[in-house]
């Protein structure tokens, strides 16, 4: 079974997309003979932040880095948990309240690693690509997302949980 | 060299811009968009740059061919 995906052979291989993401074709193609366990996240717009009414959001990306970067972090993830599935999308432009803005599936053996495989691929796509949320409220505000949550965990704004790779 | 800037940095400086001031290193850079727009100057310190779509250190040195990408905090998912 070729890790990466089935899915890709299937021509659904975008990391980045503009189009609304289908959870149920997704999820229709992430069965795998060699995986007893599938976990599925979903990351939706929710209709309230900060205390204001969300109306929608908007996402933007370096598509070319960002896709770069979602598969070296898929790829670490299939081999520290030895995965038969590991994939994921984010999807950029305006995305509606209870849209999906990003989807992760994993696949394994047993379900502890295709949990915690799920989880370490979605906090580091949320912490390291370059991928940013901008905010739409329903009083005609807009906020950018600016900083990842990292510094709750470190106590510094300058401190990630996960180390960038540089040159 | 080409400066390149995305999400909230768009809200202080062009999408794309030619940048002609002489600056040796990304931290010489770091330092000189922020006197370009000082309202900046708390995004660009916590932002990353990248040089021909890959990540590089504040000690990366510049010829003033690149095309740098300035990329803010990541705020996806």
């Amino acid at each position: 079974m070729f890790w990466l995906f089935h899915l890709a052979a299937e021509g659904n291989m975008d990391f980045i997309t503009k189009k609304q993401i289908d959870l149920v074709a997704l999820l229709q193609k992430s069965h795998c003979p060699t995986a007893g366990a599938v976990v599925l996240f979903s990351g939706e717009v929710r209709n309230h932040n900060i205390g204001k009414a969300v109306k929608h959001l908007e996402y933007e990306a370096h598509a070319g880095m960002a896709t770069k970067m979602i598969a070296e972090i898929l790829l670490a993830a299939r081999n520290r948990w030895n995965l038969s599935i590991a994939y994921a999308q984010h999807r950029i432009g305006k995305v509606k309240v209870t849209e999906s803005a990003v989807v992760v599936i994993t696949a394994s053996v047993h379900r502890g690693e295709a949990y915690a495989s799920n989880r370490y691929i979605i906090d580091r796509i949320k912490h390291e690509v370059p991928i940013w949320k901008c905010e739409h409220f329903t009083d005609g505000s807009k906020e950018w997302g600016g900083n990842c949550n990292c510094h709750t965990e470190t106590g510094d704004p300058n401190k990630h949980l996960y180390e960038f790779k540089v040159l | 060299m080409k400066i390149q800037v995305f999400a909230i940095l768009k809200d202080f400086f062009k999408k794309e811009f030619e940048f002609k001031t002489s600056v040796h290193t990304i931290a010489d850079l770091r330092v000189a968009l922020a006197l370009i727009n000082p309202e900046a100057t708390a995004v660009l310190k916590l932002c990353r740059f990248a040089v021909q779509d890959e990540m590089v250190t504040d000690h990366y040195p510049l010829t003033g061919n690149e095309h740098v990408l300035v990329i803010p905090p990541s705020s996806g998912g």
